[in-house]
């Protein structure tokens, strides 16, 4: 696999983030915080009659964007901080792109710079990710 | 908890759950866990039943014996909705798979009260886990960093 700095990553898109599937994420991490289950919890805040999407289900679309280009298992960190919100119903779009290519103990690996992207927004999640590149 | 405010506590309060340190155990992903998870991210099962690196949110926290709400009423939170996150650090070392058995340790590691921010005034509290193959080689570590928004000094 040919990697250079500044190389794109291929965009991963979640068309609509579902509630449906935030609610099985609360089911299973025992998650209390209303606001990823009840729109009313949602609109108390003064975020609207929308959920909020899991930290780690939107940091699981930097995962899928990652594991596309360069193979299952290539991650070994990511760091993701989270300004802003992803909420029900958003199209989002994981993106990346390569800030560094080095050697190391006989491997090959890739710094990138990850976000996710919503129109008409600043990016709600931005964090780096330390890529094993395949030979 | 309830979504009622409580009154807000010192920092000296808050800092006193720097070192607590979460029983531990073990812990193991069936395949119907990573099934749903997966399909959870939107993503197709990964291959020779290879784990979903979501899994690292919510396997070391109920690994470790801890929970969600126990996090929470550690930093003394003021409501189940008054908690957001800064930033999850995750390094792994080596891919988890379904149906092995993982030893998870946890504990907090830091406390830092913050009267301004994006946020509000808030504490700003860091937990980090360990999650270990039966041999002890290290599979992968976590650092959760959440705010505790405390609205009442705002």
């Amino acid at each position: 696999m040919r990697v250079s700095v500044g190389d794109r990553i291929p965009d991963w898109v979640m068309e609509s983030v579902r509630p449906e599937r935030m609610r099985t994420m609360a089911a299973i991490l025992r998650d209390p915080n209303p606001v990823h289950w009840d729109r009313n919890a949602t609109a108390a805040l003064g975020l609207g009659h929308r959920t909020v999407n899991q930290g780690p289900l939107g940091l699981s679309y930097m995962v899928n964007m990652l594991h596309a280009w360069a193979g299952p298992g290539c991650i070994t960190r990511l760091y993701m901080t989270f300004p802003l919100a992803v909420l029900d119903g958003d199209h989002i779009t994981a993106q990346g792109v390569v800030t560094a290519v080095r050697d190391e103990g006989g491997e090959r690996f890739a710094d990138c710079d990850v976000w996710l992207a919503r129109e008409g927004s600043s990016h709600p999640l931005e964090g780096k990710a330390v890529v094993r590149l395949p030979s | 908890m309830t979504a009622a405010s409580k009154p807000v506590p010192s920092p000296d309060e808050v800092r006193k759950a720097v070192g607590h340190r979460f029983p531990g155990g073990v812990y193991t992903v069936q395949h119907w866990e990573n099934f749903l998870l997966t399909e959870c991210t939107g993503a197709e099962l990964l291959p020779d039943g290879m784990v979903h690196p979501v899994v690292l949110f919510h396997l070391p926290i109920l690994g470790s014996g801890a929970s969600i709400g126990e996090m929470f009423a550690l930093g003394l939170a003021e409501s189940d909705s008054s908690i957001g996150i800064e930033s999850y650090d995750w390094e792994m070392f080596k891919p988890l798979f379904e149906d092995t058995p993982y030893t998870v340790n946890g504990q907090v590691l830091s406390v830092e009260r913050r009267p301004t921010g994006r946020r509000g005034p808030h504490d700003r509290i860091q937990f980090q886990f360990t999650v270990a193959e039966a041999d002890g080689s290290l599979a992968a570590r976590t650092t959760i960093t959440w705010l505790y928004g405390r609205s009442g000094l705002a």
